[in-house]
Order: C-alpha cells, then structure tokens, then sequence
C-alpha cells in the first residue's frame, strides 16, 4: 500500500477541503474544556496537538442517539407494510486515536456476528477511518497500553504516524485509503518501515496506567470476584446516571420503542436509542423483577463484560480499550482502572 | 368515540397549558383523535365525564382540594400537568414558614391578627400547606417539568389513546446530555442537579449553557448523600446545597434533612 509524508498544516488544510465535500468529523471544541466529533467546515478550527478523548468516541457515529429501525404502515385488510429507513450518508471520520480504533474494530465484530446488525454495517461500509497513533499517553486517566489498544491500526483507510517537525506519515491500509491518499497529492513516502520504526522509538515508555498483572488474566480473576468486597466499595458515590455506559466506545445496547405519527396513525417507525446497564431499569423486566437492582451488581455487570464476557463472545482479550472516558466523565469519580486496580490487590490478599 | 380530554387549571403560572397550546404544528392533527371537553386557557365548556384530565398546578387552599377531589371522580384517567402539580414547586417553600409569617410579610401585623381574630377568615387556615396532586388524589401519569415538555406531552397521549404503555424511565438528566454530547455542567466549572434529576427534558438548560436545577423531581434512586458530598466539595456551602435542593424540590423535603 501507498504511503506519503506531509506536514501538519497541509494535512489539516486537506481535511478541511474534504470537510466542504462531503460529511467529516474531527475532534474539536465543546463547551470550556471538551473535544467532540463535530463536522468539519472550510473554516473549522483543527489541531492534533491538545487531542485528549472526546465526549463521545467517534464510534457513536455509527450508532446514532435516535435511529429508525425501519418504517410501518397499516393497510385496510389490518396487514402491516414495513420499509427499510433510507441509505445513511457515507461518512469520513478523521483524527481517530488507537484506542478510539480498536473500539470500532470490536463493534464491527459485535454487530458483524449472525445475523449481523444491517443498519451499523450500512453505515459502517459508508464510512471512511483516517486514525492518529499516539506517542504521548493524552492524558492521566488513560490506559490503553495497559488493553492492548496502543497503536491499533486495524480497521483503519489511513494511519498517520507523528514524525519529527510537525509531519505526518500517512500510510493507506486499505484500497479506499490508497485512493484518498492519491488524490491529496502529498509528496510520496518510499519507505514508511523506517519512518514508523524511527517514531515507535520515541513513544513514550511505560505508556500511560499500567495494572501489575496483565489483561489476559483478567477473565480468571474477575471469575473468583463475584462476592468481593470492591463492588460495593465502588458504588458509595454512584449516581446510577449512566454516564460510564454511554460515553463507552464498547457499548452497544439500545432500547426500541413505536412511534406513530399524530396526522397519519396508521403510519409509524420503531426507533432505537441507547441503554445502559448501570441506569436502574436497565435489568427490569415484565411482572416487576429486576435482575441487578442494586448498583453494585450493576457495576460487577459492567466491568465483567468489558474484561470478560464480551471478548468469551466475540473474541479479543478486552472489551474495555482503556480511553479512560467512563472514569474521566464520572462527576462521582469512579475509575474502572481503579475498580479493576482494587480486584487485583483484594485478590492478593485473600488468602 | 374520541377520547374526552380535559384541562384544569390550580395554583400555578398556566405555563404548561400554553406550552401545550403551542404544540401548534400538530395540536389540529391532536384535535382529530380527542375531544377536549374542558379548558379553560382555550374554552368556556364544562363536562360530566372525563376520559383524561390533566391537572396543573399546586393544591394550596382546602376549596381546591375538593375541586380536585371532583375532578377526580369524573376521570378515568388522570395526569399530573408540571412541576407544581407533581410536586409543589417554588411555591411550596412557603411550607417552610408558619402561614402567619406570611400574613405578617405581605399584609403586615394589624391584619395579620385580624384574620387570625375574625372568625370570617378562618377558613383561610383550614388548610394552609402547598400540597401536589398526589397528596390529594391517585394520579395515573406524571408529566414533569417547570414547564411540561411538549413532546413528552405528545408521547403520553399517543400512548393513551392508542392503548401502549406509557415509558418514563426513571432515567437522570445526565443521560440526555450524554446523547446530545453537551458538555458536563460540572466540567464548566459550575454544579448541577442532573444526576438525581428526573430526565426527559432533553437536558434543554444544560444545553444553552446553564445547569440542572431539579424542576423535574428526585428520582427514586437519587443518591442524594453522594450529591450532597459532591456539591460540597464544589465549594457549596451547607446553606448553598439546601437553597439549591428547595428552589424546586421543597414539596419534595429535599434538604429538609438539614433545616436548622
């Protein structure tokens, strides 16, 4: 595959121009101190430097806040008409991190897995990934070097490597990529092995939070946690808001609910909009019960589908990929790298 | 036959029913699939029979209490309309003051104990406190907000009439700022209520750069000894925490725990 070196200046000039063709999404400013995935406009304000996770992962792209599921429509023998919701727009989304990637690599596995997911892959096969690799932790509560996340590259069209003096290595990893790549126009790159070598090299080492044991064994300790003292310890200060699961590149659940239009009510469209597991209704069901009614069991849910049940399901050794956005966003402060920090050291000293 | 709807209208600004009279772009569609028996925002009609009342505003005086109690029983169904008829709203912090302090603040001391004196104004003190809704009367569905939100409004009814169940998840505010992606009020520096707040409002106050101040209720999972923590650490003093709780949730004792 082709590569190009360029400088940053030009690279963001570029995304611009493509900003003003069709939909892009660049991390930039919200509100006083936050970075969202927002369109790209000729007149955007665009850096790499600053970068520290966003709001929302670029994930949710994919996954929009309302989607229709499709539309309904009743006919005079009581027979139900269904449609598809239209083709999404096709998408590009830049200045993706590692991290963000991965995240992204394991909702395509999650939502490729029979029968498949029809409106994220819709969307997913119209979108375009031009990822960052890091070579600074972006932040202290990040943790990806510790998930296997750090330089991720897989699912990517273009990879840019920081080089020295404000350039970029752009490498294209698929045929979409390579004609993107092509029709910048940026000066060649005959031998990107070097130049990513060369900036590997320089990537700051141990790379952000590290857990004493790894994040293969995580499966197994987490098994022998089920009563441990931690969970409890965790949820004090919880506030069941839901913030941990909404803002994670790795949660997919929805709920579904009709809706019918008041001028026309035998037409409607069934809608889906996300869920989270630690919000309390979450585990309700008909009759009354509800299966995690406690914070505690809600949050042992959650940590144990990010370090176990997800990747038992789908694969890959964790499902959290150390963004640090669930702990970052939390107004009560719960860290899952604490949570998980705590297992490990309540593990060592039981006896 | 439409289902009979109906507006009544106790002790609050009648802000709601404007906001559900500018539903403007469907309230003609609306019209179609229900009859509306009694508004008086709207209409002059009274009627026997109810399918949906909808009630706004506190219960303040023992008379609006028996209209409500009538109202009641001509209804099939019945929702509480907004933050004063779901829980008492800003005019409930007067729960907080003997009603004679009030009738001294507003009228002075000489008629402040004249009514207490002339027997023509006892009934006055028959019932004095700011009451909601579901003090008095079962309340089927709450609507909530200071106003009620239109499209939660629309929601419940197009359940109603179409014989779904009503969704309010016990969901907090945090998560409509987290699908709208809105930035936390906590990271701008500021403290907010959203976290033991009813959400449904599509966080609009967080969205145009204020905060939550609770005008939607304490959530029955509100873990409100973290909040209090939380606000204190933010630099609100005890009396700051207990001013914020009661702007909205005095009806609701929130902060009542703290009187001094």
């Amino acid at each position: 595959m082709t590569a190009s070196v360029a400088g940053e200046a030009a690279i963001l000039d570029w995304i611009r121009t493509l900003g003003s063709r069709g939909p892009v999404f660049f991390p930039q400013k919200i509100g006083r101190q936050s970075l969202g995935f927002q369109p790209v406009r000729r007149e955007s304000v665009l850096e790499f430097a600053g970068y520290h996770p966003t709001l929302a992962p670029p994930g949710k792209r994919l996954a929009p806040a309302v989607e229709v599921l499709f539309q309904y429509r009743s006919t005079p023998d009581r027979g139900l008409e269904f449609s598809p919701p239209p083709q999404p727009p096709g998408q590009i989304l830049a200045g993706v991190r590692s991290c963000d990637l991965k995240a992204i690599h394991l909702m395509d596995r999650v939502n490729g897995a029979a029968p498949g997911d029809p409106l994220y892959l819709a969307r997913r096969a119209g979108t375009t990934l031009l990822a960052v690799d890091c070579l600074q932790p972006c932040d202290t509560a990040c943790f990806c070097a510790a998930v296997g996340s750090l330089g991720w590259r897989q699912g990517a069209d273009l990879f840019l490597t920081p080089l020295e003096e404000a350039h970029y290595l752009m490498e294209a990893l698929t045929p979409a990529g390579a004609t993107l790549l092509a029709e910048a126009g940026f000066d060649p790159c005959p031998d990107p092995e070097t130049h990513r070598r060369r900036a590997e090299a320089r990537r700051a080492n141990p790379f952000g939070r590290h857990w004493p044991v790894p994040v293969t064994e995580l499966p197994t300790l987490l098994d022998h946690q089920w009563q441990s003292p931690v969970w409890s310890r965790h949820v004090e200060r919880c506030f069941s808001c839901g913030t941990c699961n909404l803002v994670c590149p790795t949660c997919y659940c929805f709920d579904v609910r009709d809706d019918f239009d008041l001028a026309a009510p035998q037409e409607g469209q069934r809608q889906r909009s996300p869920d989270g597991c630690m919000l309390p209704g979450f585990a309700a069901v008909a009759g009354g019960h509800d299966f995690r009614p406690q914070p505690e069991g809600r949050q042992r849910h959650r940590v144990r589908r990010k370090f176990q049940y997800l990747g038992a399901r789908h694969g890959g050794d964790s499902f959290c990929i150390g963004c640090g956005r669930c702990g970052r966003q939390c107004t009560a402060g719960i860290d899952i790298f604490a949570i998980v920090t705590d297992l490990i050291q309540h593990r060592e000293m039981a006896p | 036959m439409k289902p009979r709807v109906a507006f009544f209208d106790f002790a609050g600004c009648e802000g709601c029913q404007l906001a559900v009279l500018n539903c403007e772009e469907v309230f003609l569609d609306l019209l179609e699939q229900v009859e509306i028996v009694e508004f008086r925002e709207a209409m002059s009609e009274t009627a026997h029979r109810i399918d949906i009342a909808f009630i706004e505003g506190s219960i303040n005086r023992e008379e609006d209490a028996q209209r409500l109690r009538d109202i009641r029983a001509r209804s099939r169904i019945l929702v509480a309309l907004g933050a004063c008829a779901n829980m008492g709203n800003v005019q409930a912090r007067a729960n907080f003051t003997a009603p004679a302090e009030h009738f001294k603040r507003i009228y002075g001391s000489a008629d402040r104990d004249r009514v207490q004196t002339d027997p023509r104004f006892w009934s006055l003190w028959a019932h004095t406190r700011v009451r909601a809704v579901h003090e008095i009367v079962a309340v089927d569905y709450r609507l909530r907000g200071c106003p009620m939100v239109a499209e939660e409004f629309l929601q419940l009814v197009k359940a109603l009439i179409s014989g779904a169940q009503p969704r309010q998840p016990a969901n907090p505010v945090c998560v409509e700022c987290r699908l709208h992606e809105f930035e936390c009020a906590f990271d701008r520096g500021d403290t907010c209520l959203g976290q033991i707040t009813w959400g449904g409002c599509a966080a609009v106050c967080i969205g145009q750069g204020y905060r939550c101040d609770g005008c939607r209720g304490l959530l029955p999972q509100a873990n409100l000894a973290a909040h209090r923590q939380l606000l204190s650490e933010r630099g609100l003093s005890d009396t700051d925490i207990r001013n914020r709780y009661r702007l909205f949730g005095s009806g609701e004792a929130l902060g009542e725990e703290q009187r001094p």
